[in-house]
């Protein structure tokens, strides 16, 4: 099939909007004929990456590519950049803000969960901002038949 | 089992109009974490919460959940019923608390 490319910017703290790579992509994987479990798997992953820009951080953007062999996601944003990444991916570690604990986030599950999900997971950081590349390897079980 | 035989009961008020009323309910997953939600319930679980805000709508549709119970009398307001409207998520009110409403549901067979 035609390789898909997206490009998606996010706002620091737009609560109300967060969710919607995750949403726009799993549309397109579904339109791929690909299976329920490789979707939802997908889905997690980005949702959990796009929560953190929307967070913790002062605003970014995610490209989303996908071909017949992978799913391609990389988010990245302006900063503050993740203080130790070791503690960051620690199950339960957050700092996450009153606000965002109040809208539900904030259960520290988020890096954790995108590490289990994905094929592979680099996360680089600094205080101009955080980096996330997450792949997701496409094989022919991943199609529904 | 769907969204609408769990309604005959009087246990539950629909807030939402009548979309989704033949979701099929496979399953409950009850959390107030979105990133515990994200993780583990499956398509097809009611979710149930005293979580009332957008996201938890956002989960729900990604997921493919078949609808969501607040418990414990939980204030649900009017953007957020707008919305599952939108996305076609039935949206059920209790006034039971959470671990009451799942051995309710659990009696009903789910
Ligand atoms: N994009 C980001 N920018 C800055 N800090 C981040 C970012 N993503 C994650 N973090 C840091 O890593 C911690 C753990 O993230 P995560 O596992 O998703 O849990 P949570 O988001 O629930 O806090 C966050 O609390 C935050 O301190
Ligand atoms: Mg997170």
């Amino acid at each position: 099939m035609e390789s898909y490319s997206r490009e998606f910017k996010i706002q620091k703290n737009d609560i109300g909007n967060a969710g919607t790579v995750a949403s726009l992509t799993k549309r397109e994987l579904k339109r791929r004929g690909l299976t329920r479990d490789f979707v939802k798997t997908v889905t997690i992953g980005i949702y959990e990456a796009e929560i953190n820009v929307v967070i913790h951080s002062y605003g970014g953007y995610c490209v989303v590519k996908i071909n017949d062999d992978i799913v391609d996601v990389i988010f990245q944003d302006i900063g503050p950049g993740i203080e130790c990444i070791d503690s960051a991916l620690t199950p339960g570690f957050s700092t996450a803000s009153h606000y965002a604990i109040e809208n539900g986030f904030g259960a520290g599950m988020g890096l954790p969960n995108i590490q289990s999900v994905s094929d592979e997971m680099k996360l680089t950081s600094s205080k101009e901002g955080t980096r996330l590349h997450m792949k997701f390897n496409i094989d022919g079980d991943c199609y529904e038949s | 089992m769907k969204v609408k035989d769990i309604l005959s009961s009087n246990t539950f008020e629909l807030i939402t109009d009548k979309s989704g009323l033949n979701n099929k309910i496979i399953g409950i997953f009850a959390s107030d974490l979105l990133s515990h939600v994200m993780g583990n319930a499956s398509e097809s679980n009611i979710l149930i919460t005293v979580l009332s805000n957008i996201n938890v709508l956002g989960v729900a549709s990604l997921l493919d959940l078949s609808c969501v119970i607040f418990s414990h009398n939980i204030k649900v307001n009017d953007e957020i019923v707008n919305k599952a409207n939108e996305l076609n998520i039935p949206l059920l009110k209790t006034k039971l608390p959470t671990v009451e409403t799942i051995l309710i549901l659990s009696k009903m067979g789910i």
